[in-house]
């Protein structure tokens, strides 16, 4: 058994062999799939209330760091934003003595901006320094917000290479946003009552 | 003294990425490569286990089969003779928890140790072996190579 505690470690070194074998980007979307087993059902349904249900569980068992108390997990009912964390899994690659992937953090939106797809969101992430462990995770349910968001950021001084999002798959998100439209309307529902 | 200090809060679901990411290699890439990435993880990432090992000293094997197998909240028992380390596993954490959230298991789910351990093993005057017995139950074998 690999113990879940040593698990991005192995992530690091399934990444350096995929990386040598032009294989990344297709393992992002295989671990996108396994991850809908988490967060497909709850996004769909819930939408932004269902991400920040799933991340405060993942914030407090991958025992990520808030920098500060006044920030944490941002939401409302439009957006998410998670840039005021220490991110845990690149922390454990930095002290790692096999080394760490450069690649290591790609794989964040690599698997996660698929399923904002499927559930109709657009997401804007910026991965700032690939050596730092601190990102930026920014979901909205309105296009233009997010356009705007990655235009500030980029013209704050944000890396465009450093910067993914799904924006050029807007036609698709628009579509799932009004397939789920139903479903979400008979959770907020089901939520009053 | 164990390399990797970890007391915080576990997330175990990572069993299921793990278990997703043995398929995943070896369907697309073979069992020997997915072999040569778990025998790295031994080697590499656990040097400090290694590196003991090869200057003769198992103390931090010691430490890292009790406490995370501990921590995950294993049935085991940990035999240890001079020339012998023998682990069983009666219910395997990882497997358990595949189990629990419903997802078939890896048909290289032991790999994971059987590799790890070899890679720990590896140039050292130590071998190891896994004998499953049964699902989610087997014996981890670390063996003082005869000279």
């Amino acid at each position: 058994m690999i113990p879940s505690d040593h698990f991005v470690r192995f992530y690091n070194e399934v990444f350096k062999f995929l990386d040598r074998n032009d294989g990344l980007e297709k393992y992002y979307l295989e671990i996108s799939r396994h991850q809908e087993h988490h967060c497909l059902d709850l996004f769909s349904r819930k939408g932004i209330a269902g991400m920040r249900e799933y991340w405060n569980v993942i914030a407090r068992e991958e025992n990520i760091i808030s920098k500060s108390k006044k920030k944490g997990i941002v939401t409302n009912t439009k957006m998410i934003s998670s840039d005021s964390h220490i991110c845990p899994s690149l922390t454990k690659n930095l002290d790692n003595d096999a080394g760490v992937c450069e690649k290591y953090c790609l794989h964040c939106p690599g698997w996660v901006i698929p399923i904002f797809t499927k559930t109709g969101f657009y997401c804007v992430y910026d991965l700032i320094n690939l050596l730092e462990p601190t990102c930026s995770m920014n979901v909205f349910a309105i296009r233009e917000e997010a356009e705007e968001f990655k235009q500030q950021r980029i013209a704050g001084g944000a890396d465009p290479a450093l910067i993914y999002d799904n924006l050029d798959k807007a036609d698709e998100i628009e579509a799932n946003k009004i397939r789920l439209a139903p479903l979400r309307a008979q959770e907020a529902a089901k939520a009053e009552n | 003294m164990l390399r990797y200090q970890e007391n915080n809060q576990l997330h175990r679901d990572f069993h299921g990425t793990t278990n997703t990411t043995l398929d995943y290699i070896a369907d697309n890439y073979g069992v020997d490569a997915l072999k040569s990435i778990l025998q790295d993880t031994g080697e590499k990432v656990y040097k400090s286990i290694h590196d003991k090992l090869a200057a003769g000293d198992a103390s931090e094997l010691l430490e890292h089969l009790n406490w995370f197998y501990f921590r995950e909240g294993a049935k085991y028992q940990l035999t240890v003779e001079p020339d012998e380390i023998k682990l069983e596993v009666f219910e395997c954490p990882a497997i358990r928890h595949l189990k629990k959230m419903g997802l078939p298991v890896s048909k290289h789910a032991c790999l994971q140790t059987s590799e790890v351990n070899a890679g720990m093993c590896k140039n050292t005057q130590w071998e190891s072996s896994v004998e499953v017995i049964g699902e989610g139950h087997c014996i981890q074998t670390f063996r003082k190579k005869e000279c």
